[in-house]
């Protein structure tokens, strides 16, 4: 008993960090339906500046969040501007391709300045420490990277459904040509949408470096979760992906516990089910 | 027959400059052991003849089929692994294990073909991604296969032919050199059968395919089939090449993507733009990757390779082939 | 005979109805028109027919077959060949390649095929473009590219989707040369859509007038032409245009 409920509130916790990592993907394809193989390195980017933080200049590595929101939203506005504008009006194969060649540049970037070394933060106010709610024991710095991350979407929530520049930004996602007509500045808004899913993900980038390893290939496994997510939520939504997220945190959770080996396998075989069978995902008709 | 034997050795079709081009590559490749001697640079060589053939394979799916396929290496370790299981337990000769692991890839992607090629684009390559990761999973978690520690092929006593196993790699290079040709000429052959012409139409244009009595669907079921089948011929020389294998050897995504890259650079949907890929990216692979090894400045090879491929998705979609033919028809 | 027959079509996207009881037919070695202002609805009953779109509710019968529903390529090659709205070529073939897509249709060989493709480039004066790529051309010859592509299928009923549209007078009276030339020679049934008045009112024998999803006229061009329905039907557009 004590082990399902704890399986199942590390796999909703698991979930929270997930959503925030898909929120971006999903954001950038609703907008200019390209998907950013890059995602995954994005995230590694927050990681690496947790890391730092905590390492070298021995500061707690809950300080690296703003410093990571702050980078991945420049890397997203700088990868728009110098890469994805340009491929935007290609064939698809060289969409594909691109982000795939930013995707392979970041993460050899990282492993030139880290090298291929599997690094993890030691020291940090939630690093090893446990929650207790009576009945179960937790691990804090997952409770508390859940919590913040589940408050970061919320924001990111806020702004895209009750702002004026969230508007724009989701009439240019429901016809980027029609919103061009009304005013939008759409290359503005493809560049935003960019931007917040750089921070997005680089922020949750920073909370899962709190109890996952980092190491320079860790986004590809992270790009294929927000993916499965992303579909299973209905590509382009952003409530869905928020579900999905935790439905993926659970299925990883749980079969991990059985069959660790083979935890990601059920999260790609997911993908493939839902892309093949429910292609709008489990809540789009 | 006559007519069928004319498709797959002529090059008639194509321009001078081509044949001649292709003439004085092959005579290359011919004397090339005997001039270089060095073990590094025919490994080399071996390399890039290995990746040529991979190229080509994928070129049909994705160059001629127009699919993005990011999975190839799933075929290859089918391959590979048909090819040393075999061997290991019941010591079958290389040549019936080739065309077991061709027929075994070639099943599998007809299996997921089906259901996978419901989705288009970009759905349709994080699904191949997916299943060949899957497929990498599975040969690491399971027993029979040898797990992660892979699989030792036992090292033969006398040089053969049976089992392909020799002292020099001399006879390698004559060995993937015609495993190279055999797959070129097929290429030569597909490009100016019917169904070359379809899967170039689907590619194009799906609307204007069915317009025209092509059923798209199958075409790509059967385009992807073939593409797997003939990725298995290069997994099973890579088993007796370097006589060990495991899934993180033959089947990573970081090899389907080099695969998919080759053409891609090289000019997808040309005959010769996987060679030219291979010929490009493989030496600089082998030379710059061991030359920045040696400084400790690992992973600059890839960055080089990554600004490559940005370069090419946002200017060159056509790759090197693309640039070689706008040349040509400038100075026409 | 009949070739062509539509038999109470529906077509519905959910809940917007496109086709709303459409019935026509087509005899053998006709010329139908098909007009309407935008949005009647003629771009889907084309689709319908051509297997791209699988109607609600209705028959179509061609040769007496029975091909609702059935899938375009099929359809293809049981007879029926299309060109589309708007410029549909396969860009990265050449002019040759193109219209050899078309014969690949009825044969295996592809020196069967490259004839048969040779003989159609001659017939549209495609000859000396053979080797270009379709998107180096002008408008007016990425049409006569899309006639050839489908008269290499060797169909029986020939549906011409706005072949005319953009081009200028004189490629139009061109085009429409070519295509009473064609319809001679191969003995074709022509079904077309065209929004260029004096191109359909020349070439057709009858016409079929849309407006809003529903057939409201048929009949020689000059009588559906005076019909008030017809008049009213398309002084809407022009007033909604303003």
């Amino acid at each position: 008993m004590e082990l399902t409920t704890q399986l199942i509130i590390y796999g909703v916790l698991m979930g929270l960090v997930f959503a925030l990592i898909a929120l971006g993907l999903s954001l950038i394809f609703g907008v200019m339906n390209i998907v950013n193989f890059a995602h995954g390195e994005f995230l590694m980017v927050g990681m690496y500046i947790a890391y730092l933080l905590s390492t070298f200049l021995h500061l707690d590595p809950l300080l690296s969040l703003p410093i990571a929101a702050m980078a991945g939203y420049l890397l997203g506005i700088m990868s728009y501007h110098l890469l994805i504008h340009q491929i935007l009006r290609g064939p698809m194969v060289a969409q594909l391709f691109g982000t795939f060649g930013l995707m392979l540049f970041l993460r050899y970037l990282a492993m030139y300045i880290f090298t291929p070394d599997v690094r993890s933060i030691k020291q940090g106010l939630l690093v090893g420490k446990t929650l207790s709610l009576g009945w179960v024991t937790l691990d804090l710095s997952k409770s508390v990277s859940a919590a913040l991350c589940m408050i970061s979407f919320g924001i990111v929530y806020w702004m895209i459904y009750k702002t004026k520049l969230g508007r724009a930004l989701r009439a240019t996602s429901i016809d980027s040509e029609a919103a061009q007509y009304m005013g939008i500045d759409t290359k503005k808004m493809n560049a935003l949408a960019w931007g917040i899913g750089g921070a997005t993900v680089s922020l949750a980038g920073s909370l899962l470096a709190h109890f996952y390893y980092v190491t320079p290939t860790v986004g590809m496994l992270f790009t294929l979760i927000a993916f499965a997510i992303v579909a299973l939520g209905g590509f382009g939504s952003i409530s869905g992906a928020f579900v999905a997220g935790i439905i993926i945190g659970l299925i990883m959770v749980i079969s991990g516990h059985f069959l660790s080996e083979l935890k990601f396998t059920f999260v790609y075989i997911v993908y493939f089910l839902v892309v093949v069978f429910r292609p709008r995902g489990l809540f789009g008709w | 027959m006559g007519r069928l034997l004319k498709d797959i050795f002529s090059f008639e079709d194509r321009p001078r400059f081509e044949r001649i081009g292709f003439l004085i590559f092959i005579l290359i490749v011919l004397v090339f052991p005997w001039i270089i001697k060095s073990a590094y640079g025919r490994a080399v060589m071996i390399k890039f003849l290995l990746f040529a053939l991979f190229g080509l394979g994928w070129n049909l799916i994705g160059g001629y089929g127009g699919q993005v396929d990011l999975g190839q290496a799933k075929n290859v370790g089918f391959g590979a692994y048909a090819t040393g299981l075999m061997m290991l337990w019941w010591n079958v000769p290389f040549w019936v294990t080739v065309p077991v692991g061709m027929i075994i890839a070639a099943a599998e992607s007809f299996g997921v073909a089906y259901p996978m090629f419901r989705l288009k684009g970009h759905y349709f390559a994080i699904a191949t991604l997916c299943v060949a990761l899957v497929w990498k999973e599975l040969f690491v978690f399971w027993d029979w296969t040898g797990g992660a520690r892979g699989v030792e092929i036992p090292i033969r006593p006398t040089p053969n032919f049976t089992y392909m196993q020799f002292g020099s790699p001399i006879y390698y290079h004559y060995f993937i050199f015609f495993l190279f040709m055999t797959q070129l000429l097929f290429m030569n052959w597909f490009r100016k059968s019917k169904l070359g012409y379809e899967c170039q139409a689907v590619r194009d244009n799906e609307d204007v395919a069915a317009s025209l009595g092509i059923n798209v669907y199958r075409t790509k079921v059967i385009a992807y089939t073939i593409t797997g089948g003939l990725g298995g011929v290069g997994g099973s020389f890579m088993t007796v090449y370097y006589l060990y294998i495991d899934p993180d050897f033959v089947m990573p995504l970081d090899l389907s993507i080099l695969i998919a890259m080759t053409v891609m650079v090289g000019g997808a949907g040309s005959i010769w733009g996987p060679v030219i890929g291979a010929a490009l990216l493989i030496p600089l692979d082998m030379y710059l990757g061991a030359w920045l090894g040696a400084q400790k400045r690992l992973g600059i090879d890839f960055m080089i390779y990554a600004v490559i491929m940005m370069f090419i998705a946002a200017r060159e979609p056509k790759g090197i082939w693309g640039i070689i033919e706008r040349m040509r028809k400038k100075r026409a | 005979m009949r070739l062509l027959e539509v038999k109470h079509l529906f077509k519905e996207f959910g809940g917007v109805v496109a086709n709303s009881d459409i019935s026509l037919e087509v005899e053998e070695g006709m010329t139908m028109g098909l007009i309407g202002p935008n949005g009647a609805g003629k771009t889907t009953l084309f689709n319908c027919i051509a297997g791209y779109y699988r109607p609600t509710r209705g028959k179509i019968l061609f040769d007496g077959k029975d091909i609702t529903g059935w899938p375009s390529h099929q359809v293809a090659r049981i007879g029926i060949a299309r060109t589309f709205q708007g410029m549909k070529t396969l860009p990265n073939m050449t002019v040759e390649e193109n219209v050899m897509v078309g014969a690949f249709c009825r044969t295996k060989n592809r020196e069967v095929a490259r004839g048969e493709a040779q003989e159609i480039m001659e017939l549209l004066n495609l000859r000396e473009k053979a080797q270009s790529l379709p998107t180096e051309l002008p408008i007016a010859i990425q049409r006569r590219i899309e006639l050839a592509r489908a008269l290499a299928t060797k169909p029986k009923l020939l549906m011409l989707d706005e072949i005319a549209a953009g081009l200028n007078p004189l490629e139009i009276k061109e085009i429409l040369q070519t295509i009473k030339r064609i319809k001679e020679e191969r003995r074709l049934t022509l079904f077309l859509i065209e929004h260029v008045m004096e191109f359909i009112m020349t070439i057709s024998e009858t016409v079929i007038v849309m407006a809003a999803g529903r057939k409201i006229a048929e009949g020689p061009p000059e009588k559906v032409a005076r019909e008030p329905k017809v008049i009213e039907a398309y002084l809407g557009e022009k007033y909604a245009k303003g």
